[in-house]
């Protein structure tokens, strides 16, 4: 067991770090310089100004048409990704991990807030499962690669809510738990998960477009 | 509910797409895909396809699905049934898949660009349904009357196959019956220097030559300095960029832009086209390098809110029946021009309603982009694939909505069939028509 | 609404102040066999359960016998002491002097103490639950 956690909480984390930091910057980079040859007209057209204006309306809760008439999703997508992000960021043990091993450290949650938005992720988990077993447009084009994705989310917060309360198992749990975290962590990059990182230039471009271009909102 | 082609073959014939695979084989198939993707495309198609989460949210953006509620008929689906497949497959689909993905692209797709504002990325899925066309054409199965449209340009350089003597005689034939109503009006053809250079589709002189009667009334009346050229170039409809044409996309935009420029004309000034408009400040510029049109061009539904707006031109009495709006994709969505056709609409018209939804998030007329000009074989279900649209011109019917205005040459089309196949029983207007209609004209 | 007899209520009472008076003499009064868990006056809010901890009968299966390997003092060279060790001082006197600073400062040297020797002899608990066990 010590042989395994070492593993994974040593050489593993770096693994999944460099892939990530490594792999997000690889695919930014190259899709920038890809577009430079292939796609020129993204750096002509791309306006700061209109790419602010229409991301401002897609990161806001209910700032765009599709976000008001679809409230139920709009309300889960945003807290899951809100927790998604803040959970793990600033979890009162990660923030001990790294204070212990790289000597940094900043502001935690309290650990029932913590919870309770861990909570919040494996029920948006189920709610996004529900949506692609039952919405028939969403089912249409789901694929294995799809579930796959959405376990790839889940497993930590699952795995780790398991270990937090040290249910039995907890230390297969824990071990889990740092292995799938690696796992999502190094998914981004070279999964759909890129979305992540894609996001600011696809939504930034199209709000290019339509504001620059075309006079017209894109929201 | 309406035939779509998500599962197996379509039961709609077209010589186009039928005899176009006749000619195909795996081995062309795969190499003109793999060319395409390969030369024509890059980091916009790889970004958009690894981005999309699969959330299906961008249904909600298209009045097929609205309409006939099959999952094929998402944009997301249309682009699972098409890309996601020649991806994965590198190119070695069959020619069933290339008649599917052609009827996907040319009849269930009007590339009006709502689906980029809905979908939560701005994927822009009407540029990846451009690239299966582009695929499509350069496999040679196109839909027969699209194709003719676009063999027309090639020969002729208009959409209708009208000849040159055809089109100078139209002018002057309008130009004559219009001098029965104003004796001293002029349709100039062929003048220099002109601050306006009038162009227009080739479906007006060829079957709606009242329209450039009107238009030369409302240039007259308004004191315009304008212009027709005598030669090609005065069509400026581009139905190739819609077949999957680029190259000859932007040589009938450079014959265009070229015929104005010989003119020496100031301005172009775009009759009620919504396409047209796309293929000169959008696609038909950039194929030839200009980030934008190398001389100003002005839709009409501009150049009638100003000469409202400075009183160039004058109502003399409001149009009385109550009006509806449609808006355009490509004038709209794609131009911003939806306060302009209310600015025009409430000069000239005594009461307005609004369509719900409208502006940017208007409904497609399903007629754009090509798909009426796939003809008839795809008319049944062009209709049938837009019966949101049929319930939103109920619904501003039910309150009071007698007329509706659409300034677009291919809405006009499709709202028309709506019109009829649902009973709706209302009226169709362009702007010009309500202008000529209820414009101050000097006495006789 | 049923209310408690007053009897009852007052038995109750004094058995509640009974256990706190045998915990406080319990905290108190300890030697060095009677250290059962991990504790430091600078912890005032806990963020994790108690970490038990036997002392003596930690030692022995470890095989620790100088003091100086967990109670050690730095000398002035930034060198671990050889004869003079800490058994008297709280953890936090040294590593945590000020009590307003950050606490996973002081949480880091318990936890590189216990842990990183526990990783380097491949013996005793490592994950967070192994050490702070919920009740």
């Amino acid at each position: 067991m010590h042989a395994v956690y070492n593993f994974v909480s040593g050489p593993l984390v770096w693994v999944s770090f460099i892939l990530f930091f490594g792999g997000s910057i690889y695919r930014i980079v190259s899709m920038a310089q890809m577009a430079k040859k292939t796609d020129p007209v993204v750096y002509h057209f791309w306006s700061l100004k209109y790419a602010m204006r229409s991301i401002s309306h897609w990161i806001i809760p209910f700032a765009s048409e599709n976000m008001r008439k679809h409230p139920a999703m709009t309300i889960v997508t945003f807290a899951f990704h809100i927790c998604l992000f803040i959970a793990p960021l600033f979890l009162f043990a990660h923030i001990i991990l790294f204070k212990a091993s790289w000597n940094i450290s900043w502001i935690y949650l309290p650990d029932t807030v913590a919870d309770v938005m861990t909570w919040i992720v494996i029920g948006a988990c189920i709610f996004f499962l529900v949506r692609r077993l039952t919405q028939p447009e969403v089912k249409y084009v789901t694929s294995f690669s799809d579930y796959v994705i959405l376990a790839i989310v889940a497993a930590p917060f699952i795995t780790g809510f398991w270990t937090y309360h040290q249910w039995v198992g907890f230390r297969i749990m824990g071990i889990a738990h740092i292995l799938s975290g690696e796992i999502m962590l190094a998914a981004i990059p070279f999964t759909r998960l890129s979305h992540m990182l894609f996001f600011p230039f696809t939504r930034g471009y199209t709000g290019s477009e339509f504001g620059g271009v075309k006079h017209a909102r894109d929201w | 509910m309406a035939e779509s082609v998500s599962e197996g073959q379509s039961l709609i014939a077209d010589e186009g797409l039928d005899k176009g695979l006749d000619r195909l084989t795996p081995d062309k198939i795969e190499k003109t895909i793999n060319s395409i993707l390969k030369n024509e495309t890059g980091a916009r198609l790889k970004t958009y396809v690894s981005t999309c989460i699969h959330c299906g949210l961008c249904s909600e953006a298209c009045h097929v699905y609205l309409s006939n509620h099959d999952p094929a008929c998402t944009p997301v689906g249309k682009i699972k049934l098409t890309i996601w497949e020649i991806l994965k497959k590198k190119g070695k689909v069959d020619a069933p898949f290339i008649r599917r993905a052609a009827e996907i692209a040319y009849t269930e797709c009007n590339l009006c660009r709502r689906c980029a504002m809905y979908c939560p990325f701005g994927i822009d899925i009407a540029y990846m349904i451009s690239i299966v066309r582009r695929i499509c054409h350069r496999l040679g199965v196109t839909p027969h009357y699209l194709q003719d449209t676009a063999q027309s340009h090639s020969a002729t350089f208009n959409q209708m196959w009208v000849k040159d003597d055809e089109w100078i005689d139209t002018l002057q034939w309008q130009e004559e019956d219009a001098q029965d109503e104003i004796a001293d009006l002029r349709i100039p053809i062929d003048k220099e220097g002109a601050d306006i250079f009038y162009s227009v589709i080739a479906p007006e002189p060829k079957f709606r030559a009242q329209l450039i009667y009107q238009a030369a009334v409302i240039f007259h009346v308004a004191g315009l300095n304008w212009t027709m050229p005598a030669t090609p170039g005065w069509d400026n409809s581009d139905m190739c960029m819609f077949s999957g044409d680029n190259e000859m996309m932007g040589r009938l935009k450079k014959s265009h832009f070229e015929t104005a420029m010989r003119l020496k004309a100031k301005k172009i000034v775009m009759g009620e086209c919504g396409h047209a408009f796309r293929s000169v400040y959008d696609m038909g510029n950039r194929w030839l390098g200009y980030s934008e049109p190398p001389i100003p061009i002005v839709h009409s539904i501009q150049l009638f809110s100003e000469l409202l707006r400075d009183g160039r031109i004058k109502i003399a009495k409001k149009y009385d029946k109550t009006v509806t709006l449609h808006d355009p994709c490509n004038t709209v969505r794609g131009a911003g021009l939806h306060e302009m056709i209310r600015m025009v609409a409430h000069e000239t018209c005594e009461k307005v309603v609004e369509m719900h939804p409208n502006r940017e998030h208007n409904y497609c007329c399903n007629a754009g982009g090509g798909v009426i000009n796939c003809g008839p074989p795809f008319k049944n279900k062009r209709v049938e694939n837009n019966s949101i649209k049929a319930d939103q011109l109920k619904d501003a019917k039910n309150r009071g909505a007698e007329t509706v205005i659409a300034p677009c040459h291919n809405c006009h089309g499709g709202l028309e069939d709506i019109i009829h196949t649902y009973n709706l029983d209302m009226e169709l207007k362009f702007l010009g028509d309500i202008i000529y209609e209820c414009m101050e004209k000097p006495e006789e | 609404m049923r209310s408690i007899p007053m009897k009852q209520r007052s038995l109750k009472i004094s058995l509640i102040i009974t256990l706190i008076v045998t915990l406080m003499a319990a905290y108190t009064v300890h030697s060095q066999e009677d250290v059962k868990t991990v504790e430091d006056d600078a912890f005032s809010e806990r963020m994790r359960p108690i970490v038990p901890f036997l002392h003596d009968e930690h030692n022995e299966n470890a095989l620790i016998e100088e003091c100086g390997v967990c109670h050690h003092v730095y000398d002035d060279n930034g060198q671990i002491s050889e004869d003079e060790t800490s058994e008297d001082n709280q953890c936090s006197e040294c590593h945590l002097p000020e009590k307003s600073k950050n606490k996973t400062e002081l949480i880091k040297y318990y936890h590189n103490r216990c842990k990183n020797c526990h990783q380097q002899r491949n013996a005793g608990p490592v994950m967070c639950a192994e050490c702070h066990v919920k009740k």
